[in-house]
């Protein structure tokens, strides 16, 4: 807090106090709100809630009720501190009112007591909640109930530099048509590192600058397990699916883009920051990273006339038994279970209005993320907007998400830990996915089925 | 880190001149005859005594318990709850539980009936709202809440939020699923409401199979056994200690020798110049040497005008990187050395060098033939209490290349802290980080009782004097 | 007797080739901070002060202020309890009769094996039970119960070598053993306790994991966690000149501590003697 604020805030209380004395009705409230993996970007995060607060506010006094909410965010740019803050809080009863974190936490914590089922609160019947995508709601939903209400969505997108493309021969109407042809499985991922491969000999990308895709751990390389015809969650059961043969497929992809020397061995952990000034310097031949990434690389980065520079496309399919896929990984506004049924519902209210399209464009179009409702998708200030207009239709039907499961944590670390061996050549490849079977299957045993 | 130096400033003299007398010691207890308690000593030792109890010895004891849990982020810290959710009832099928009573544990229904009608006037629905169930909805079930939800939102004077709607529908409700239970009898209890006779072994069953909260477990151990990458993770952490103490013994050394022969100006120039590693906050020190060795940074626009080979040589490979860590390390643990080893120096009676040096021999002599086997223990002393402190640290390494590129310089400690406290996915792991941190106590109390016998303990606690 | 038979240019240059590292980070700590460097080149071309603005706008990087008050309380709090229980145990096992003794003195040298990262969850339950988790005076009680088992064992050390005669003689005078000790044998370690104070000042000042996980939310951050935060990664704001100012900033009382007693700091991290 800086002074000013601190003194503000001084004034504040010192106002409030008054106001208390001077009238009993006046309800005071405070609402927390803790964001995670948050930057400049996507402030809305909190900042909605604090708008939403306003509109109560003033609700609140055409019925002639005098209430004050106070909103007091704070937010993580990291996730892993963000999570670990929020668990060890939730333990000593001071997590925040609201959450704002990735959808795969409801697993865990819902388990763990942390949470409150946000359908208690709010009506999923009733506008604005009823417009919103109803696979969103279904990312949202754990175990038969409803913990959480989509704040964002997004499409994983997977990127080509227009001018590396046709300084190897590609034709305008051949890059045009590029995404067409990721979606119907036509292009597949070893074709795009033969034509990075080729960007390289012909000295067009650095060597090692080929291919360049997320720098750590995250959903993105899920996408890659999917692309080689992997499954994450059994349809029929609903158990997690360790798919040998598409993880084998995926390890030996990255291997063999490290032996053509399209990637370097040692790549996972690049700093992000190198990362984002490559993209906007315009360094890579080919690479994957989220739709919000547009608004960082404009916006931060200095990078222009993006669309004249980039092609993107879904991930595409790494084989025939795959598909060309995205991931979305909304992250959902949360309940948490400390402080009283009231504060609660006073949160769920907020999140209410905070989750109607006006409000929530203005984060969409601020971060590059995307529409969480069909109504939101019809404003003219979304729709008008090229990047996200353009993604919603390209990519996102076309989306799925991570599960829920409280398991899927140690699935998701063995994964990355096989596919860092394999990459780094520290293992072979089947030795990476045997290492990654036995781990989950002494872990997780009979909750998750081997193929 | 400081505890290396402080704790041989505690051992001196005798670490200096002389070698272990452990056994002797041993041998011959004194006979004291029995001495009085001073009550004053206990009242001025009892402080800290209460103080490490309670916030170094309870908290180390909790670890250790911890370490045979499953405790995780999904199952909280300080206990569970008994919670009967779909996933949990369908996991249970082909268990001996009967078909039926899972079945009977799943549905949602809710009656409205008198009963419920008195229960919700008892919780205070408001009146007009309950005279208009009364009126329409009395004697009909349904099968969900989502289905009762919506039949109540059709009657006019339903509550406006939500939250009131479903207070009201909880007297009708006759699920227990999704309901979390504070207690097993709590539990049992609702169970027994719904399925009257059930047998008390599918009770059992049942009510572990609900429980939320962590369980006692030596899987850990067997994990950490069983799973390929604790060898990787030894190997690791072995060379990351081997390599970090070679460099940092043959630094020190160096350091010492060379402050103590060169000109007085001189030699305090450099030692001042190598107390910073060990007086720069670890944040700093870190970033230092990210900038150093970074992409953009001093390392790499150097070797790029000069036609080297230019990356970022924290992350960009295998040997850089290890270089770079070893040097982070041994950069801290030279400037401990360093002290140390200056003042075992110092307390070399100066008359044997100079009568060395009137005999003729050269410095390299002097070196070897007086000075080293003088510092053998100091030097054994440092490289066992740096081993042990090398073994336990992770900030630097997880400041600096993180365990980076891939997990090629992981090390135990550091993968502990993220097992238990740090992860990407939220998904902390108390328990087997626990269970990691464990073993590491196991192997840094072997060390240290090794350095309390060779270090000749019993000669440190010297019987007080005066009898008061 | 440092003269003759061997010239030192050799060792100088071995000195200076292997503290270069050392020696161009901490100089292009303190030239970065008042200069700017063109992207790609090693010398700045401009000086500035701009890299300073945090001390007074705190739209730059936070209230860099209040977390230096809160930093220094934090070390101030834990050198206070460390050395004043350290004062009285270690005279307690110097001196005194006690049962156990030796149990007590070799249990404090052990407890150097518990890593710091053993703790961790385990003082966390212990703070959220005492309801200290989350606050500057949790984080003060596990960092002085971490450096206190040293802080015993170096005042032990310094009342070792204080000669019996001081005591003799008080405890003849007819004095008890409590006015004995604050009288005649405290004054003889002050220089212990100066040392003990300067390494756990030191130690604490430095400290970064124990107030980022066990008080992530405190009004401020200490200095470490404040200065961790200003290099956002994934961030354009990420300035590595004004990282290296607030880190000179935050490094600052330490130079000045190293400045002033550097000759005595090595004695004080060292042997301790004669303070």
């Amino acid at each position: 807090m800086t002074p000013t604020k601190i003194l503000s805030c001084i004034a504040l209380a010192a106002g409030l106090l008054s106001a208390t004395i001077l009238s009993a009705q006046a309800e005071d409230h405070t609402v927390t709100v803790w964001a995670g993996g948050t930057d400049e970007s996507s402030h809305y995060r909190v900042d909605a809630i604090k708008l939403a607060a306003g509109f109560l506010e003033r609700q609140a006094k055409l019925r002639g009720e005098d209430l004050h909410i106070t909103v007091q965010g704070k937010t993580w740019s990291t996730w892993d501190d963000f999570k670990q803050a929020v668990t060890l809080a939730a333990e000593s009863h001071t997590a925040p009112n609201i959450i704002v974190s990735g959808h795969e936490d409801i697993g865990p914590w819902s388990q763990a007591g942390i949470l409150r089922p946000i359908e208690d609160y709010v009506d999923f019947d009733a506008w604005p909640l009823d417009q919103i995508y109803k696979n969103l709601v279904k990312v949202a939903s754990f175990d038969g109930q409803i913990w959480g209400i989509p704040q964002d969505a997004e499409a994983r997108v997977f990127f080509f530099s227009k001018p590396h493309l046709k300084a190897i021969g590609y034709s305008d109407d051949q890059i045009a048509a590029l995404p067409e042809r990721v979606r119907k499985g036509d292009y597949t991922l070893y074709d795009m590192l033969h034509d990075v491969k080729k960007m390289q000999d012909e000295g067009v990308v650095e060597k090692g600058k080929g291919f360049a895709p997320r720098v750590s751990n995250g959903p993105d390389y899920w996408q890659f397990y999917q692309s080689f015809g992997g499954e994450m969650v059994d349809r029929k059961t609903g158990k997690l699916v360790f798919d040998r043969k598409a993880l084998t497929g995926m390890y030996q992809f990255f291997a063999d883009a490290v032996k053509m020397g399209v990637v370097p061995a040692t790549y996972l952990g690049t700093e992000w920051d190198t990362w984002h000034r490559g993209v906007a310097a315009d360094k890579f031949g080919a690479w994957d990273g989220g739709t919000w990434h547009y608004a960082q690389w404009t916006k931060q980065f200095g990078m222009k006339d993006f669309f004249g520079k980039v092609q993107f496309s879904l991930i595409p399919a790494g084989n025939k038994n795959g598909r060309a896929n995205s991931i979305t990984h909304p992250l959902v506004y949360l309940l948490s279970t400390t402080g009283s049924d009231e504060d609660a519902a006073l949160s769920a209210e907020l999140i209410t209005i905070a989750s109607d399209p006006r409000i929530n464009a203005l984060h969409a179009i601020s971060s590059g993320h995307l529409a969480i409702g069909s109504d939101e998708a019809k404003l003219p200030f979304y729709a008008n907007d090229r990047w996200t207009s353009e993604t919603t239709k390209q990519l996102l039907p076309y989306t799925n998400a991570i599960p829920n499961d409280a398991r899927f944590g140690v699935y998701w670390s063995a994964m990355y830990k096989g596919l860092e061996a394999a990459w780094t050549g520290s293992s072979s490849v089947e030795d990476a996915v045997k290492a990654a079977e036995t781990e989950v299957k002494s872990a997780l045993g009979d909750h998750i089925i081997i193929r | 880190m400081a505890e290396t130096t402080a704790a041989l400033r505690a051992l001196r003299p005798d670490t200096a001149s002389r070698p272990a007398g452990g056994t002797r010691a041993l041998e011959e207890p004194e006979a004291t005859p029995r001495r009085r308690t001073s009550r004053l000593g206990l009242l001025m030792l009892a402080p800290t005594l209460l103080l490490l109890g309670v916030f170094f010895l309870v908290p180390a004891v909790l670890t250790g318990i911890f370490a045979f849990t499953t405790m995780s982020s999904a199952t909280g810290i300080s206990g569970g709850a008994y919670v009967f959710t779909a996933n949990r009832l369908d996991a249970l099928a082909g268990s001996g539980v009967p078909p039926e009573t899972i079945t009977e544990l799943r549905t949602e229904r809710a009656v409205v009936d008198a009963a419920g009608l008195a229960a919700a006037a008892k919780a205070g629905v408001d009146e007009r709202f309950l005279a208009d169930i009364k009126a329409t909805l009395l004697g009909q079930s349904f099968a969900g809440p989502r289905d009762f939800k919506r039949a109540l939102q059709a009657l006019p004077n339903h509550p406006r939020r939500i939250f009131e709607l479903k207070q009201a529908m909880e007297p009708f409700s006759h699920a227990i699923l999704n309901t979390r239970f504070a207690t097993r009898d709590q539990a049992a209890a609702a169970i027994r409401s719904v399925a009257p006779d059930i047998e008390p072994a599918v009770l059992d069953r049942l009510l572990s199979a609900s429980y939320t909260g962590w369980v006692w477990t030596s899987e850990n151990f067997v994990r950490l056994l069983t799973q390929p990458q604790t060898l990787r993770l030894c190997l690791n952490t072995v060379f990351y200690v081997a390599v970090t103490l070679g460099f940092s013994v043959a630094i020190s050394l160096f350091l010492a020798l060379a402050t103590f022969y060169l000109p007085r100006r001189t030699a305090t120039a450099f030692s001042a110049l190598w107390l910073l590693p060990k007086i720069t906050p670890v944040v700093l020190y870190a970033i230092l040497w990210k900038w150093f060795t970074w992409e953009g940074g001093f390392l790499p626009i150097l070797a790029g005008h000069l036609g080297l080979p230019a990356f970022n040589y924290m992350k960009g490979s295998v040997p850089t990187a290890w270089t770079i860590v070893i040097m982070v390390n041994g950069f801290v643990g030279a400037s401990i050395g360093m002290i140390l080893l200056t003042s075992a120096l110092r307390a070399i009676p100066v008359q044997q060098l100079w009568a060395s040096e009137v005999d003729g021999a050269s410095r390299w002599q002097q070196v070897r033939r007086i000075i080293l086997p003088q510092l053998k223990w100091p030097i054994l002393f440092f490289t066992i209490y740096q081993a042990m402190s090398l073994m336990s640290s992770y900030e630097q390494i997880w400041l600096t290349t993180d365990g980076g590129p891939g997990n090629t310089t992981d090390v135990w400690a550091l993968e502990a802290f993220r097992v238990a406290l740090f992860d990407y996915t939220g998904n902390l792991r108390y328990g087997l980080g626990a269970a990691m941190a464990l073993i590491l106590v196991a192997v840094g109390l072997i060390v240290s009782l090794l350095l309390l016998r060779l270090f000749n303990f019993s000669d440190l606690v010297e019987q007080p004097r005066i009898e008061t | 007797m440092r003269s003759r038979n061997f010239s030192s240019w050799p060792v100088v240059l071995i000195l200076v080739a292997i503290s270069l590292p050392i020696l161009v980070m901490y100089a292009w700590l303190v030239i970065d901070s008042f200069t700017d460097t063109p992207p790609g080149a090693l010398l700045p071309d401009e000086v500035t002060l701009s890299h300073w603005r945090f001390l007074i706008d705190p739209s730059v990087t936070g209230n860099v202020w209040a977390s230096t008050l809160y930093t220094l309380i934090f070390v101030a709090s834990v050198a206070a309890v460390v050395v004043s229980l350290s004062a009285t145990a270690g005279y307690a096992l110097s001196r005194l009769n006690l049962p156990c003794r030796r149990f007590f003195l070799a249990g404090i040298m052990v407890m150097h094996a518990f890593p710091a990262v053993t703790l961790i969850i385990g003082a966390f339950l212990v703070l959220q039970f005492a309801g200290l988790y989350n606050s500057l005076a949790g984080v003060i009680a596990i960092k002085a119960g971490m450096i206190l088992p040293l802080g015993v064992w170096i005042m032990k050390g310094f009342y070792d070598t204080v000669p019996w005669e001081i005591e003799m003689a008080g405890v003849q005078d007819g004095a008890s053993r409590f006015t004995v000790w604050r009288r005649l044998v405290l004054p003889q370690v002050w220089p212990g306790i100066i040392a003990l104070s300067i390494l756990s000042g030191i130690e604490t000042w430095g400290e970064y994991v124990l107030p980022r996980v066990l008080a992530p939310t405190t009004d401020f951050p200490v200095l470490s966690v404040f200065l961790n935060e200003v290099k956002v990664p994934d961030s354009v704001n990420y300035n590595f000149n004004l990282f290296k100012s607030v880190g000179l900033f935050y490094t600052l009382p330490i130079l000045v501590l190293f400045v002033f007693f550097q000759n005595r700091l090595m004695t004080i991290f060292g042997a301790g003697t004669k303070g």
